[in-house]
C-alpha cells in the first residue's frame, strides 16, 4: 500500500474489503484495490477437446447418417418395383438374424435361454401384428397425393436426424440406466410414422409387410446393435462404421450421381469439418466463475 | 426565502412503493436522506393498479407513477422509445440535473438513462443484485447492461463483490464504479426493552420462500438442529412457493411445535417477529448484499448465513457465523453460535449498528458520485457512438442505431413540442433546509 505523507504523515490503514463502517480513510469510494477481481477463476470447467478423438466421435453420426439412407434406398427400390417382395422377406430375415447374432456376442452378461426365448415370444408378437395389420396401412393414405407423402416423408426424416440420440440408444439395451429424454422418443416416432407413410404407397399387402418389418427393425433396433458393437469394442465400431459407408456410397453412385455427391459432401462435413470447426471455436470459450455466483446445491432435492 | 436546491436528481425504476424489496427501501430512504440534506428528489415508476399519476410522499419526495402497465415481474413492456416524451417532459419540468437509474432488470431505468444520456444529463446507475454469466437469460440481460453502461456518467454498487460482477458484466472501468453499501433504519429496528429468555432458544427465518434464497437447505437443516438440540425452536416468516415442502418437513420429523410457520410477514410486523428471536438464519443461495441480515443485528440478534456474494462484507466477524451452503455445516455454524449466544448483548449490538450504518452515511457518498458525474464533460453525439460500437462487432452497430433514432426522435420532439413550452413545476419545500447535517 502506498503510504499518503501530506504533512502530518499519517499512513493511511489498510484497505478492508467490507461495507461496514461508512467511508474508509484514505480511500475513496471508486478506489480499486489490487486484490481486485482476484478471486475470479476462468475457464474452470472446460474441456479440452482433440481434434481425432472428435473425429472419431463423429464416425457414430456418420455411421447412423449410412444407415439412414441405406434405407432411404430400400424404399426408393422397392417403390420402383426393382426390388420385390421375396427378396424384402429375406433381407427381413437375415437382417433379425444378423442382429441377434451381434447382441448375444458382444454382450457381457451371458443371455439365458428363458430370456432369449422371451426375446423369441416378443419378436414373433411383433411380427405376427404387423402382417395382420398390413392391410389397415396399404388403403391408409390412398386419398392423399404423393407429393404430400414424399414431403412429409423428407421432412419427418429430417426432424428424425436432427432429434436423434447418436451417444445412445432410445431402446434400453438390458442393464442400461440412462433412461431415454423425450427428443429421442420424438425421433423414434417420427422415424416409424415416416415408414408408415411410405409403406402406404405399395402395391401388395406382402410388399407392405416386408417394408414396415425392415423399417421398424432398422429404426428401433439399428441404434441397439450399434451401441452394443461401439461398446464391446471401438476398432470393430470403426471397421463397421467404413464399411456401412462404403456400400452405402457405392449404391447411392449406382442410383444417381447427384445424390452421390451430396451424400460424400455430408459425410465429408459432419467427418472432417465440423470437428475442426468445433475445435476452431474453442478458443473463444470464456468461463467466468467467482464468489459472486449462485451457490450449488449438493444434495438432491426430492420432491 | 430557502435557498434553490444544490442537485435535482430524478431516480427511476420499476421497483418502488407500495412494492417491497431492498430496491425500494433503498430509493426511499436514500430520497428521504438527500431531501433533509436539501437536494431536490423526484421519483420515476410505472404505475401499481389504479395508483397512477403524482403522488406526494413524506418530506415532499414527488413520485411520478407513469401509466404503464408491468408485464413480467413489476417491470414494464420493453418499448424502447414509448417512454422518451414522459422522460422528457418529466425531465424539463422538474430541471432535474442528474437521473439516477436502479436494478438492472428494472427496463424502464434502462430506457429512462437512455434518453436521458441522449438529451444531454449525467446519469448515474445502481446495481443491487448479482448474475451469472452462463445462461440465457443473464447473457442478454448483460448485452442490455453493457448497452445502458457504455455511456454512463459514474455506476455504484452496494458491495466489493457486486463490484467485481458489475465490472465483468458490463465492461466498465473499475474507477468509474463507485462502492456504497444499503443501510438500516436503526430507529425502527430496536431490539426488544426485555430480551427473551434464552432457556428456549428462538432461531428466526425471515425470506421469501423460493429455491434462491435456500428454502431447500432449510427443509435439510431444521430437522438436524432440532434433533442435536431440544431446547431450540424455530420461526420461519415469509412464503413462497417452498412452502409445501417445509410444511411436508414438519410433517415428516413432528416438529409442529417446534417450528411456527407465520406466512407472509409485512415489512411494518418484521420487527416484532425480529425481536422474539436470539439468532436470525439466513440460508440464501446468492446475494449482493442483504439487507435483512442488518435489520437482524440491529435488533440484536446473531446472524448466521450462508458465505455468499457480498454477504461476508456486511457484518464485522463477531456479529456473524458464516458457513458454506452446505447442510453440515450450517448445522456446525448454528451450533457456535448457540455456544456464544450468552455474550451477545442486544444494546451494544445496536449501537454498534448505529454507528457502521446510516442511511445519512450512504446519501452524502452519494452526494459525492453525484458531483462526480456532474464534472463529467459533455460528450456530442458523435463521440458517444464511438463508445457505444465497441459493446461487440453485431451488437455495437446495432446499439449506434439505436441512438442515432432516439437523437432524431428526440430532435422531432423538440420541433413538437419546443422545451420552453413545457411548464416548469415549482419547487416545494416542505421542511426547513436550513438545518444541515455535517
Amino acid at each position: 500500500m502506498d503510504k499518503n505523507f501530506a504533512g502530518d504523515s499519517n499512513p493511511r490503514p489498510k484497505w478492508r474489503k467490507v461495507a461496514y463502517g461508512g467511508m474508509q480513510i484514505g480511500y475513496d469510494d471508486n478506489y480499486t484495490d489490487e486484490s481486485f477481481l482476484e478471486e475470479m477463476v476462468m475457464n474452470a470447467n472446460v474441456v479440452r477437446r482433440n481434434l481425432l478423438k472428435v473425429m472419431k466421435d463423429s464416425v457414430s453420426i456418420s455411421q447412423y447418417l449410412c444407415i439412414v439412407a441405406l434405407v432411404v434406398l430400400v424404399w426408393v427400390h422397392t417403390l420402383e418395383s426393382s426390388l420385390d417382395e421375396n427378396s424384402l422377406l429375406v433381407l427381413d430375415l437375415s437382417l433379425l438374424a444378423s442382429g441377434f447374432l451381434i447382441l448375444l456376442l458382444t454382450e457381457e452378461k451371458m443371455l439365458s435361454l428363458s430370456l432369449l426365448l422371451r426375446y423369441l415370444l416378443n419378436i414373433s408378437f411383433f411380427t405376427t401384428g404387423l402382417y395382420i395389420l398390413a392391410p389397415i396401412y396399404q388403403t391408409l393414405t390412398r386419398s392423399i397425393s404423393s407429393d404430400s407423402i414424399w414431403a412429409v416423408t423428407v421432412s419427418l426424416l429430417l426432424l428424425h436426424l436432427f432429434l436423434h440420440d447418436y451417444s445412445g440408444s432410445t431402446i434400453k439395451a438390458p442393464g442400461a440406466l440412462k433412461h431415454p429424454n423425450l427428443t429421442s422418443c420424438i425421433s423414434l416416432n417420427a422415424s416409424v410414422v415416416a415408414s408408415v407413410f411410405v409403406a402406404s404407397r405399395l402395391p401388395s399387402r406382402l410388399h407392405v409387410f416386408a417394408v414396415m418389418l425392415f423399417s421398424l427393425q432398422v429404426f428401433l433396433f439399428a441404434p441397439l446393435v450399434t451401441y452394443c458393437i461401439k461398446k464391446f469394442s471401438f476398432g470393430l465400431h470403426l471397421l463397421f462404421s467404413f464399411a456401412l459407408m462404403g456400400l452405402t456410397l457405392y449404391s447411392v453412385y449406382a442410383l444417381h450421381k447427384l445424390f452421390f455427391l451430396v451424400f460424400l459432401f455430408l459425410v465429408l462435413l459432419v467427418n472432417v469439418v465440423c470437428p475442426y470447426w468445433l475445435i476452431k471455436m474453442q478458443e473463444y470459450k470464456f468461463e467466468i466463475n467467482g464468489p459472486w455466483d449462485e451457490a450449488k446445491l449438493c444434495f438432491d432435492i426430492t420432491d | 426565502m430557502a435557498e434553490p436546491p444544490k442537485l435535482r436528481v430524478l431516480m427511476v425504476s420499476d421497483f418502488f412503493f407500495p412494492n417491497f424489496g431492498g430496491v425500494e427501501n433503498h430509493i426511499y430512504y436514500l430520497s428521504q436522506c438527500l431531501l433533509k440534506l436539501g437536494h431536490k428528489v423526484v421519483v420515476m415508476t410505472h404505475a401499481y393498479g389504479n395508483r397512477s399519476g403524482v403522488r406526494y410522499m413524506t418530506g415532499g419526495l414527488k413520485v411520478y407513477y407513469v401509466p404503464w402497465r408491468p408485464f413480467v415481474m413489476q417491470t414494464t413492456f420493453p418499448t424502447v422509445y414509448g417512454t422518451l416524451p414522459i422522460v422528457r417532459t418529466i425531465l424539463r419540468r422538474e430541471k432535474i440535473t442528474v437521473v439516477h437509474g436502479h436494478q438492472a432488470f428494472s427496463t424502464l431505468c434502462h430506457e429512462a438513462l437512455m434518453h436521458a444520456r441522449t438529451m444531454g444529463y449525467k446519469v448515474v446507475f445502481t446495481d443491487h443484485s448479482l448474475y451469472g454469466f452462463a445462461d440465457v437469460g443473464s447473457i442478454h440481460m448483460n448485452k442490455v447492461l453493457q448497452f445502458s453502461l457504455a455511456d454512463i456518467d459514474q455506476a455504484i454498487c452496494v458491495s466489493h463483490t457486486s463490484k467485481e460482477n458489475t465490472v465483468l458484466r458490463s465492461g466498465l472501468s473499475p474507477a468509474k464504479v463507485f462502492m456504497i453499501p444499503n443501510a438500516v433504519d436503526t430507529a425502527m429496528f430496536k431490539p426488544a426493552s426485555v430480551r427473551p429468555s434464552t432457556d428456549v432458544i428462538t432461531i428466526v427465518v425471515i425470506s421469501r420462500l423460493v429455491y434462491r434464497k435456500g428454502a431447500d437447505l432449510l427443509v435439510e437443516v431444521i430437522p438436524k438442529v432440532c434433533r442435536l438440540y431440544p431446547n431450540v425452536r424455530f420461526v420461519v416468516g415469509g412464503d413462497g412457493p417452498k412452502h409445501v415442502r417445509l410444511e411436508e418437513m414438519r410433517e415428516k420429523h413432528s416438529l409442529q411445535d417446534r417450528v411456527e410457520m407465520l406466512g407472509a410477514v409485512p415489512h411494518s410486523r418484521v420487527r416484532s417477529v425480529l425481536i422474539t428471536g436470539h439468532v436470525f438464519l439466513n440460508s440464501s443461495l446468492t446475494e449482493a448484499f442483504c439487507i435483512a441480515i442488518l435489520e437482524a443485528a440491529s435488533c440484536g440478534l446473531l446472524t448466521v448465513s450462508t458465505r455468499v456474494g457480498g454477504v461476508p462484507e456486511v457484518l464485522p466477524d463477531d456479529m456473524v457465523v458464516l458457513a458454506e451452503p452446505d447442510p453440515d455445516d450450517m448445522v456446525r455454524a448454528i451450533e457456535k453460535a448457540i455456544s456464544i449466544l450468552p455474550s451477545i448483548n442486544p444494546e451494544e449490538m445496536h449501537n454498534r449498528m448505529k454507528k457502521l450504518y446510516s442511511w445519512q452515511d450512504v446519501a452524502k457518498r452519494t452526494e459525492i458520485v453525484y458531483d462526480r458525474a456532474l464534472k463529467c464533460s459533455n460528450r456530442n453525439l458523435l463521440e458517444r457512438l464511438s463508445r457505444y460500437l465497441s459493446c461487440g462487432a453485431w451488437a455495437g452497430k446495432l446499439f449506434c442505431m439505436v441512438m442515432i433514432v432516439d437523437y432524431l426522435l428526440w430532435r422531432l420532439l423538440q420541433l413538437l413540442q419546443p422545451d420552453e413550452d413545457i411548464e416548469e413545476a415549482p419547487d416545494i419545500f416542505l421542511h426547513h433546509h436550513g438545518e444541515k447535517i455535517n
